[in-house]
């Protein structure tokens, strides 16, 4: 994505071959055929297998799986558990990662550039499990969050920061953050700055050319972003499992255990068929929103 | 530089992709030790003949298994062992379902014995290869023998609780007002109820079939005092030594290795609740027969007994203790005054209800 940009910025003449070729009739249409067809090879056949367990056991095809999900309370209270962690994480992780973006797009030193993208980046290297370990060092009672609050005065008493849902969302936050902040760099980078300099120049303040330009702009990278965060989100069991509380179980959480530990592989098939069938209705949902919006439009 | 960036992302992203992988492996058994995930013994370098694939929970466990097991096993038939671990259900299942058993024999909660051989994954054990004599009665089956035993036990912080001052029992360990503080409870209804029901008042010899209802009356009293419901090994130890928990319910084994490293923390073992691992045979395996013979040799006296001095979990073989000095069996818990007030957990009980009391368990933990 970055790399069209850069060409469509930089060398408008390979833009405009590749813009004659897809005017060529067929090929057209061969080019979105063959990579929807690769995917939904990839998906469905490894698929199928899977959720056929959630129908079908030794006594042939049956219902009694998907009953059993919506016959005990349980598995939709879960089902609403992950909605709600997902949505508060990405949330959260777009109130963070939009103004580093917007800092690593305006920022003019390379070396702090660098910096800050190493920072982003750094994450990504260290083992999930590890990160989450770290986590319950820095907030416990006695860690160093805590007691910085408390040295300082701003707190009395410990807050409870772990083994609660509030563990679970910074825990979350941070192993997520990277895909919000490159998602939103990579829209940003692409938007014309002369633009913003337009609008201050027929006398719109900074705020202004911001809301009224920028910000607009950078709603696919928003969007793209916060669809990201909100699947990988919907998915996470390690980092709940860790840092949440009895009050925090996800859906996923059910089913590795039913894959591992119980060997309910139907129930599991079940519950993983729903969280797949309620991730594409969001998709559906949030395409339906956004799709009359101009600069979405625009953009396809 | 765009694109090396994009370069670089990708290159990362990748990374990330595997080591997500890596960690979701581990974190999936809540079993495991965290840490080394594949032991491989040096093979010896003349004489091997044959290899055989063994899965366990990894770990100490792992690292007690070979000095004590494998080795000598491997000197002896002149073998080449390959550790895979850690133990995953899931695995095991697919591998056998699929026809490609690449693994021989492996060592499974005791349950799995009956859980396994219920879904026809499992061989059945050539007890005349095997000898049984001294191994617990409760862990001999058709289809698998217990390979070692664990305490799930009251476990507490010595800072809080000095000399003696601790809990001694689950009734005192449910008494908030006598012994206050923070709480760990496994986040899994096998041992926690039979704890509850104890720590209720109900006799050890009386406890199955369990009295469910009562139990998660029990469970009730002291939910708001259980600051963390634990589901990995590893997590008591450390909630202990942070203080952030006072009191937890925990693996003897867990809590010793954490105490010989300088942490302030002791295991009762009265009302300990034993649990005990086995040995199975994947249906299907190539190499059932010297797996039988490893088995034979696992469980025999002199091995259980050298696996038992070098981790602080009891052996299935009672003639091994014979073997073991006083000290090692007082760090087991097997000494006689403290082998007495265990509590064997009835597995046969639990395999017939563990779908439908972990359903409500799981319920009632979101109440």
């Amino acid at each position: 994505m970055i790399d069209t940009q850069q060409q469509s910025a930089g060398r408008p003449v390979s833009w405009v071959s590749l813009n004659k070729l897809t005017k060529i009739p067929g090929l057209q249409w061969l080019l979105l055929i063959i990579p929807s067809a690769y995917i939904v090879f990839l998906m469905f056949f490894s698929m199928i297998d899977l959720f056929k367990l959630s129908i079908f056991d030794t006594n042939g095809f049956t219902l009694k799986y998907l009953a059993h999900l919506f016959a005990e309370p349980v598995y939709l209270q879960v089902l609403w558990l992950t909605l709600k962690i997902a949505f508060l994480v990405t949330l959260t992780t777009l109130l963070i990662a939009y103004p580093v973006a917007y800092l690593m797009v305006k920022i003019e030193s390379k070396a702090w550039k660098n910096f800050i993208f190493t920072a982003v980046l750094i994450p990504f290297w260290i083992s999930l499990l590890v990160r989450t370990f770290a986590w319950t060092v820095l907030l416990q009672e006695q860690g160093i969050i805590n007691k910085t609050l408390m040295t300082v005065g701003l707190i009395h008493v410990p807050i409870p920061l772990l083994y609660n849902t509030a563990g679970v969302i910074i825990g979350m936050t941070h192993v997520l953050l990277p895909y919000m902040v490159l998602s939103l760099y990579s829209v940003m980078e692409g938007i014309d700055q002369r633009l913003v300099q337009a609008a201050e120049g027929m006398g719109a303040r900074p705020r202004k050319a911001f809301m009224q330009i920028f910000l607009p702009l950078s709603l696919p990278g928003m969007l793209s972003g916060s669809l990201l965060v909100f699947i990988l989100g919907l998915g996470y069991f390690i980092t709940p499992a860790i840092l949440g509380g009895s009050k925090n179980m996800m859906i996923s959480m059910l089913i590795q255990n039913n894959v591992s530990t119980t060997l309910n592989w139907h129930l599991a098939s079940a519950l993983a068929l729903v969280l797949f069938v309620i991730t594409l209705l969001l998709l559906f949902l949030s395409y339906f929103i956004i799709r009359n919006h101009s600069v979405l439009k625009e953009m396809s | 530089m765009l694109k090396k960036i994009a370069l670089t992302f990708m290159g990362m992203a990748l990374a990330v992709s595997l080591t997500a992988c890596g960690g979701s492996n581990q974190a999936s058994n809540p079993q495991s030790d965290q840490g080394s995930n594949e032991v491989k013994p040096a093979a010896q370098t003349a004489g091997v003949s044959k290899e055989l694939v063994v899965m366990d929970w990894g770990g100490a466990i792992s690292e007690a298994h070979k000095k004590a097991i494998f080795e000598p096993f491997e000197k002896a038939n002149h073998v080449k062992i390959t550790l895979v671990s850690p133990t995953d259900y899931g695995k095991f299942k697919a591998m056998v379902q699929s026809g490609n058993v690449g693994v021989d024999v492996v060592n499974v909660d005791s349950d799995f014995v009956i859980r396994g051989a219920a879904q026809n994954l499992l061989e059945k054990l050539d007890y005349s290869v095997i000898n049984k004599d001294g191994i617990l009665k409760d862990l001999v089956n058709d289809y698998g023998i217990g390979a070692e035993l664990f305490s799930t036990a009251i476990a507490y912080n010595t800072d809080k609780f000095p000399a003696g001052s601790h809990p001694k029992n689950w009734t005192e360990f449910w008494d908030v007002k006598k012994f206050p503080g923070p709480r760990s409870l496994w986040k899994y209804p096998t041992g926690t109820l039979e704890a509850a029901l104890l720590a209720d008042g109900v006799k050890p010899e009386e406890l199955y079939p369990l009295d469910v209802d009562r139990a998660f009356a029990s469970l009730d009293k002291i939910k708001k005092d259980v600051k963390v419901w634990w589901n990995a090994g590893a997590q008591p130890p450390q909630l202990l030594a942070n203080g952030e928990v006072v009191l937890a319910e925990a693996w003897n084994g867990r809590i010793s290795t954490a105490k010989k490293e300088g942490a302030p923390e002791e295991v009762e073992f009265n009302q300990a609740l034993i649990m005990g691992d086995s040995w199975v045979i994947p249906k299907g395996t190539p190499n059932k027969d010297l797996a039988m013979k490893f088995i034979a040799f696992a469980v025999a006296p002199e091995q259980q007994a050298a696996f038992s001095s070098n981790i602080d979990y009891a052996p299935v073989n009672q003639k091994a203790l014979d073997l073991l000095p006083d000290k090692v069996k007082e760090n087991l818990g097997q000494s006689a005054d403290k082998a007495k007030n265990q509590i064997v957990v009835n597995i046969k009980w639990w395999v017939e209800n563990f779908d439908t009391i972990n359903e409500r368990f799981e319920q009632w933990l979101l109440k």
